[in-house]
């Protein structure tokens, strides 16, 4: 597509939609602008009874939803509720008892939902005055109109995307897109451990947990510019040496002296086929203090002492590093073999006729060739690496702790560190503003694969 | 290629030269330096044990440094025989080296004429001269072989990648209860951990964990599937005004840390009265593995087009393109889509832990070898955990085995085309 027909297109998604409804409005006779107060009510008056009368059902099922279950959270979502629990005197059993005051969870939760129904309603709406309008038209053409069963054989062929989709995006929107948009919202609010609903609540605070990470809280400021820090030491480290060693592996083994190419290739495959849960358990085993690898380097002589690989702090973040390398390397070892055997041999050829080293050949000829083709993977890594969440927990957990931290430790890296305030310290509107953050930093590195890729500029050329 | 004929033959001439070196440095790990101690050296280490009784230790070092000695004098005639065999005299010489090294300590100790505690750093220089000699003399024999010398390298990997497999085997089948053992091999071999991992059920119940994962894996493998087939096709092959948001929306959604809305997730979940049940499980893996539809995508888009418009002129619809045209030709992405879905219950602990909290009944495997390992069961399931490890991994490596080019041209996005 180029880029005129994207723009002309722009154009026409823009503001199409309200556009549509002002010349619908004005070139629609009665029963057509009946419609835009009753769904459905174009469609029915011309005969196309079943689909008026969903529409109206729709409109029904709206109204009741809006006005008996919506307005109660609507209502309370500029304070996120008043009412807190009480703990009131009843005379009847001579005690205090618990009235259950307003769930500022609950609230945000339905009222995000709330919002997000309205707006599909607002395009079912749209849709059902185009059907009516289109009813219209066809008769003015002295045209049949489409019967219901034309309709639905039109979910089969023209609308078939729209059967596909419905599905689908209903799951992803419940399960991705609501608790996104919900978790968003959190970071301007002061849900934390001690506003737990039901027992407290919680309300908007606006941007003050952006100003806490950015400095208004010494502590928090402190810890995250450290774990920012550390984080992208960690995701500049780990991609570099992965690609490199796991380069170096593929090189190795697709040397064409080189026998067994697939036995080779099986043995690196299979750690990375074992579960990475597995494996760095093991992993976190086979280093932990009694652990086997310093049982058998004490038990050869190579050491006196247990070497604390996981609870000093350098070492710790050594060990996780290395884990790392011993996880990716197989990984990269996968990717670039076939890439490494796209390279043109003729270039080969040329440099060992001009007397070239083999490190020679590697830097000018093959670590260029590879930078350039996997460029986009080497940041999809690196993304990768910045929320690498399995390897630091399960190998340290994040530790060692450290108490110049907010509930943090010297390996955690941002994603980590989320997941501690979260799930143990129920610290969510920082959680949630953590996460922003990393969405931005995942968002401007992918959107550079994108315009580095290329392959989805040119989508249509391949068919 | 006169000019490598040329190094393979320099090589080979090299080879005598370090043959002879080999038994030389083998006897000088027996001489002592004096006043050479805190240089690195000790004049403690192996000399003593030649004192001692234990000579009969370093037989098989001094008999494979006399057959290194022996086939690198025969490559004064470098034939290919003659070099292949002084290869091996020099491989073996570094395996018998190993083997000593790792052994020396229990050989000072069994001596008892060395000052406690023996570190391998007491050895002496000439002990480390001869690996780097036997080292140098196989890395020659190779290139004189035209053997490409990585296989050195190779091997080596191959020892650390799989050892610490090889050791979750053992651990699985020792009879030694706890955690931690100063050794590595068993004493015991036994299968209790495995039997007992079924049998006794009263707190972790593995084998109702294992049905559980199997049967959301299964339901999530088929709906998955079916979802993630169905938006790549319509992204792929159906053209519609909303297709461009609806796919920016997904890439842009995909992109916040997942862990972010997982409460989120859960308060949905509670608030639907579906919380700590399987089927809330099927849900969050079905809904959060639709988004990877761009594999599949990817692959339908290299379907030529021609075949469903030649189609659509018989009087096809898209419903029938879809089921009778692109699914048969697609099996290769169908099997892909459909392993992956399989996998993830299988390795998903984080999700499971805050759906089900504590519900132990409803756990999947993985979390629940997680719990075995927490500080209050280690030392009672540790074994049982390794036997429940290799349990899950076995069907997990073999389906990613069989997947593992699609993985490739997933992650690459298709850089690697022919």
């Amino acid at each position: 597509m180029t880029r005129t027909a994207l723009k002309q297109r722009k154009k026409k998604t823009g503001p199409g939609w309200i556009s549509q409804l002002i010349t619908m409005f004005r070139e629609g006779d009665l029963k057509t602008r009946l419609g835009f107060l009753i769904m459905g009510f174009g469609s029915f008056m011309r005969g196309q009874i079943i689909k008026g009368l969903l529409f109206l059902t729709s409109q029904a099922i709206m109204v009741w939803y809006v006005l008996g279950f919506a307005s109660q959270y609507l209502s309370k979502l500029d304070t996120l509720g008043d009412i807190g629990m009480q703990r009131v005197w009843s005379g009847e059993r001579q005690n205090f008892v618990r009235t259950p005051g307003d769930n500022s969870l609950l609230i945000l939760l339905f009222s995000v939902m709330s919002i997000m129904l309205f707006i599909a309603f607002i395009a079912l709406w749209h849709s059902s005055i185009r059907s009516g309008y289109k009813a219209q038209k066809l008769l003015e053409n002295k045209k049949r109109l489409p019967s219901f069963s034309d309709d639905i054989k039109s979910m089969l062929n023209d609308r078939f995307h729209f059967t596909l989709m419905s599905l689908p995006s209903l799951m992803v929107i419940a399960f991705t897109i609501l608790p996104t948009i919900f978790m968003i919202l959190i970071a301007f609010t002061n849900f934390d451990s001690k506003h737990q609903p039901p027992g407290n609540m919680f309300t908007w605070v606006g941007f003050e947990n952006f100003s806490n990470l950015f400095g208004a809280n010494p502590l928090i400021a402190n810890t995250f510019s450290k774990i920012l820090g550390w984080t992208m030491v960690w995701a500049v480290i780990a991609t570099v040496t992965n690609y490199l060693f796991g380069m170096l592996l593929a090189i190795f083994i697709n040397n064409k002296h080189i026998k067994l190419k697939a036995m080779w290739r099986t043995i690196f495959v299979i750690t990375i086929a074992v579960p990475q849960f597995v494996s760095l358990m093991l992993m976190s085993q086979i280093l932990h203090q009694e652990g086997p690898l310093n049982a058998l380097l004490k038990q050869f002589g190579f050491i006196q002492q247990s070497i604390p690989f996981i609870t000093d702090i350098n070492n710790a973040r050594l060990t996780v590093l290395s884990v790392n390398l011993w996880v990716g390397i197989p990984y990269t070892m996968l990717i670039t073999s076939g890439i490494l055997m796209n390279i043109p041999k003729d270039l080969y050829e040329s440099a060992s006729i001009d007397g070239a080293s083999p490190l020679k050949m590697f830097v000018y000829i093959t670590l260029p060739y590879m930078l350039f083709i996997t460029t986009p993977y080497l940041i999809t890594a690196f993304v990768g690496n910045i929320n690498n969440f399995n390897v630091i927990f399960l190998l340290t957990r994040g530790g060692p702790l450290v108490t110049e931290y907010y509930q943090a430790g010297k390996t955690d890296l941002l994603v980590t560190w989320l997941y501690r305030l979260t799930v143990e310290k129920q610290d969510y509107s920082l959680a949630s503003t953590i996460g922003i953050f990393v969405f931005f930093i995942t968002a401007g590195l992918s959107l550079l694969v994108f315009n580095l890729s290329g392959s989805t500029r040119r989508e249509e050329e391949f068919q | 290629m006169n000019k490598q004929r040329a190094i393979h033959r320099k090589s080979a001439r090299f080879i005598p030269l370090l043959a002879l070196l080999l038994p030389m440095s083998f006897l000088l790990s027996f001489i002592k330096v004096p006043g050479i101690d805190g240089l690195g050296f000790s004049s403690s280490g192996l000399s003593l044990l030649f004192s001692g009784l234990n000579i009969i230790n370093l037989l098989p070092l001094f008999i494979t440094a006399a057959l290194s000695f022996f086939f690198g004098l025969l490559t004064l005639r470098p034939t290919r025989a003659n070099l292949r065999l002084t290869a091996s005299a020099f491989t073996l010489s570094i395996l018998v080296f190993i083997y000593t090294l790792l052994s020396a300590k229990s050989m000072a100790d069994a001596s008892g004429l060395l000052p406690a505690p023996f570190l391998v750093k007491h050895l002496q220089f000439g002990f480390w001269l001869y690996f780097l000699l036997a080292f140098l003399g196989l890395i020659l024999s190779l290139i004189a072989l035209r053997q490409p010398s990585t296989y050195i390298v190779l091997t080596a990997m191959a020892a650390i990648w799989l050892l610490p497999i090889i050791w979750l085997i053992m651990t699985s089948f020792r009879a030694e209860r706890g955690a931690y053992t100063p050794y590595i091999i068993p004493k015991g071999w036994t299968l209790d951990n495995y039997i007992r991992l079924f049998t006794q059920t009263n707190q972790f119940n593995f084998a109702r964990w294992y049905l559980n994962t199997l049967f959301v894996s299964v339901i999530t493998c088929a709906a998955t599937t079916m979802m993630v087939l169905m938006i790549s096709f319509t992204f792929s092959r159906l053209r519609f005004p909303s297709r461009r948001l609806l796919m920016n929306i997904g890439l842009v959604v995909a992109m916040f840390p997942g862990f972010m809305s997982m409460i989120a997730v859960y308060h949905i979940l509670k608030a639907v009265g579906l919380a700590k049940s399987l089927i809330s499980l099927i849900l969050v893996y079905t809904g959060g593995g639709i988004l990877n539809y761009t594999i599949a995508k990817g692959f339908f888009d290299t379907i030529p087009r021609s075949l469903d418009e030649a189609a659509t002129i018989d009087g096809a619809t898209k419903n029938t393109v879809f089921w009778r045209i692109t699914l048969p030709s697609s099996k290769p992405i169908v099997v892909y889509t459909a392993i992956t879905a399989f996998i993830a219950p299988w390795v998903d602990f984080i999700f499971v832990s805050v759906i089900m909290k504590d519900d132990y009944a409803n756990y999947t495997v993985a979390l629940g070898l997680f719990r075995m390992l927490e500080r209050e069961h280690i030392y009672e399931y540790f074994t049982r955990f390794t036997a429940g490890a290799v349990l899950v991994a076995i069907p997990i490596t073999l389906l990613f085995i069989k997947i593992q080019k699609f993985y490739v041209e997933g992650v690459t996005g298709g850089a690697v085309k022919g």
